[in-house]
């Protein structure tokens, strides 16, 4: 038996593959399509103080392997995710992780203070790298002094483990993971999406009405594992590998190149049970190179291209 | 039971195969009842003109619970290009088959492809997703408009609509009369079918929003009937107008761009005079039409 758990900081994962937030919704959509208690864990769609409707249409775009998207942040705000949301959570054996935004630091520390107490949230991860927002997001993540006060704030409000999602829009990214794990976050996702954009050449018009995105899905992988791979090298916190995921062969890169968990995406909007499929595919990968424990394969790679 | 499947012995999901027809089997699932996606196979591509083809697919699973309006999301390659699926409407359904018909125009890279996939291959359907037209109520009479290739979804519904014997008035509106097709077979059920195209080559010369108007002004009384509409966002818009004055019901199905199909990805909003922000994916794809709030 392939022993597939992983620690984040204090939080014991059953297996190290979750589903990326913004897409898998507040848990329950996807029931129809797998067994959730399947995956290590979930991360909700990010939550902001005030429900958000996002950016206006069109939002989203497909581009060559790979999709933009400019949704904004849009979601049912923390009230309605700790009234209807985390309820519905109560009953499924996965670990949760809540997702949140704020606009101000303020903001960021006021919303860990009214969720981190609730006993079916396991973990938080703070979005300081979404692209599609004017205030907040991608404007906290690319300053490594804005980080280290904003780590500070969360971290007075909670026990329990925070995790800070990273922008890939910077020109150092062990510079602003240093920020954060010196800060005192137990860990850190890498990546977040891609600055993007796309013209319909026939209209002129840009793809999405923001004209700028985030680009995610299988073109951004070689990007996201090389970001990954830097992170790794500068931090002792663990690091989540986000990218392009679409096959347990890419998860298998990611755990070579230091992630001690993956997160799943742009998948699950392809095929909603490609996660559980990684998982299987992980498990027989280790089988099959007679490795017992995954944890084994993490930081695997060797640092030398040739045989 | 035999595994047949091995991608989908790795997800965790046991099948038999249910029947099989040629080389094609059709899968179901039997645990716990995910629906996940269903591997169908494609029995015929027919060209109605030369970018709009009609494709019959063996899906016994979709077509047990498959209503009026709702639609299929298509994979149509198992690589990462295109990626995402490519939601179509029903066009119509063949119960005792087990077959469902899909009426698309190619646009883009995505339809380009699956026009050119030959019939016994298999492809990867999501479905049937979103809700459908209402025709549970009170109505005689349906007052259909239908533009471009909202026409697709309309034959379902006309289907439907034959069996508790409603009067049908179809506005069909196109590009060019080529587009038009089947007149005669829907003359002959008894559908009152009002053609509009805009090169003037067959009908109405001009929108088929006009035929609506016309149509409006000379049945004032519109007690028992029922309005619906589907084809481009411009149309359903101008429809709205239109209908200020009427004082039945109408419903409308909207196209939209869309990755996930099923409220996740948060691609497809529109925003909702009285519901607020809904996705066209799960909430709709049909809406009240006097609902709906277009931008600009």
């Amino acid at each position: 038996m392939v022993d597939l758990s992983v620690k984040i900081g204090s939080l014991k994962l059953k297996n190290p593959v979750l589903t990326a937030s913004g897409t898998f919704g507040y848990g329950r959509d996807y029931d129809d399509y797998l067994n959730i208690d399947q995956l290590g864990g979930i991360v909700t769609k990010t939550i902001t103080l005030k429900p958000r409707e996002g950016n206006p249409m069109p939002r989203i775009a497909e581009t060559p392997a790979g999709m933009l998207n400019s949704i904004g942040l849009s979601n049912v705000g923390v009230d309605a995710y700790l009234a209807e949301k985390l309820p519905k959570l109560k009953k499924i054996d996965t670990a949760v992780i809540a997702n949140v935004a704020g606009e101000t630091l303020e903001e960021y520390g006021k919303i860990v203070r009214l969720i981190q107490a609730h006993p079916r949230i396991d973990g938080i991860e703070i979005n300081i790298s979404c692209p599609n927002v004017n205030q907040g997001g991608i404007a906290f993540g690319t300053d490594p002094e804005i980080i280290a006060q904003l780590v500070r704030i969360v971290r007075q409000e909670t026990e329990k483990p925070i995790i800070i999602k990273l922008t890939p829009n910077v020109t150092d990214i062990s510079e602003v993971a240093l920020a954060a794990q010196e800060s005192g976050a137990d860990a850190v996702s890498c990546m977040n999406t891609l600055r993007g954009m796309g013209i319909d050449i026939d209209t002129k018009r840009p793809l999405l009405h923001n004209i700028v995105g985030g680009l995610s899905g299988p073109a951004v992988k070689p990007v996201a594992l090389a970001k990954v791979y830097d992170t790794v090298q500068a931090l002792r916190i663990p690091v989540i590998g986000i990218g392009g995921i679409m096959t347990w062969k890419d998860a298998v890169e990611f755990f070579l190149a230091g992630a001690t968990a993956i997160q799943v995406g742009t998948l699950n909007f392809v095929d909603p049970s490609g996660s559980i499929k990684i998982i299987n595919g992980l498990k027989s990968y280790c089988m099959e190179k007679q490795i017992d424990k995954i944890t084994d394969l993490i930081g695997g790679m060797i640092e030398s291209a040739k045989f | 039971m035999s595994w047949l499947n091995v991608e989908d012995k790795i997800a965790g999901c046991k099948w038999i195969p249910e029947l099989s027809s040629n080389q094609g089997l059709l899968y179901k699932q039997i645990v716990k009842g995910y629906s996940v996606t269903h591997t169908c196979e494609i029995l015929e591509q027919q060209p109605i003109t030369d970018n709009i083809y009609r494709m019959r697919i063996k899906a016994g699973e979709i077509v047990r619970s498959a209503r009026p309006g709702q639609f299929v999301n298509i994979r149509i390659t198992s690589g990462i290009d295109p990626l995402l699926r490519r939601p179509f409407s029903i066009h119509r359904i063949d119960s005792d088959k087990g077959e469902i018909v899909l009426l698309y125009r190619v646009i883009g890279r995505g339809t380009e492809l699956m026009s050119k996939m030959p019939p016994g291959n298999s492809v990867d359907i999501m479905g049937p997703l979103g809700n459908g037209f209402n025709i549970q109520f009170p109505f005689d009479h349906a007052v259909i408009v239908a533009g471009g290739m909202g026409s697709a979804p309309v034959f379902f519904l006309m289907d439907e609509l034959r069996k508790s014997d409603k009067k049908i008035t179809l506005l069909w509106g196109a590009r060019e009369g080529v587009e038009i097709f089947q007149e005669n077979e829907l003359r002959d059920q008894g559908i009152d079918l009002q053609i509009a195209t805009e090169n003037s080559s067959k009908g109405y010369s001009g929108f088929v929003t006009d035929l609506l108007e016309i149509y409006l002004s000379k049945h004032k009384d519109g007690h028992a009937c029922s309005g619906f509409v589907c084809g481009p966002e411009c149309m359903i818009k101008k429809v709205q107008e239109i209908i200020l004055s009427c004082d039945f019901q109408w419903q409308a199905s909207l196209e939209e761009r869309m990755a996930c199909g099923v409220g996740v990805c948060l691609g497809c909003a529109i925003l909702n005079r009285k519901k607020g922000l809904q996705m066209v994916c799960k909430e709709g794809p049909v809406f009240n039409l006097r609902e709906i709030q277009f931008n600009g």
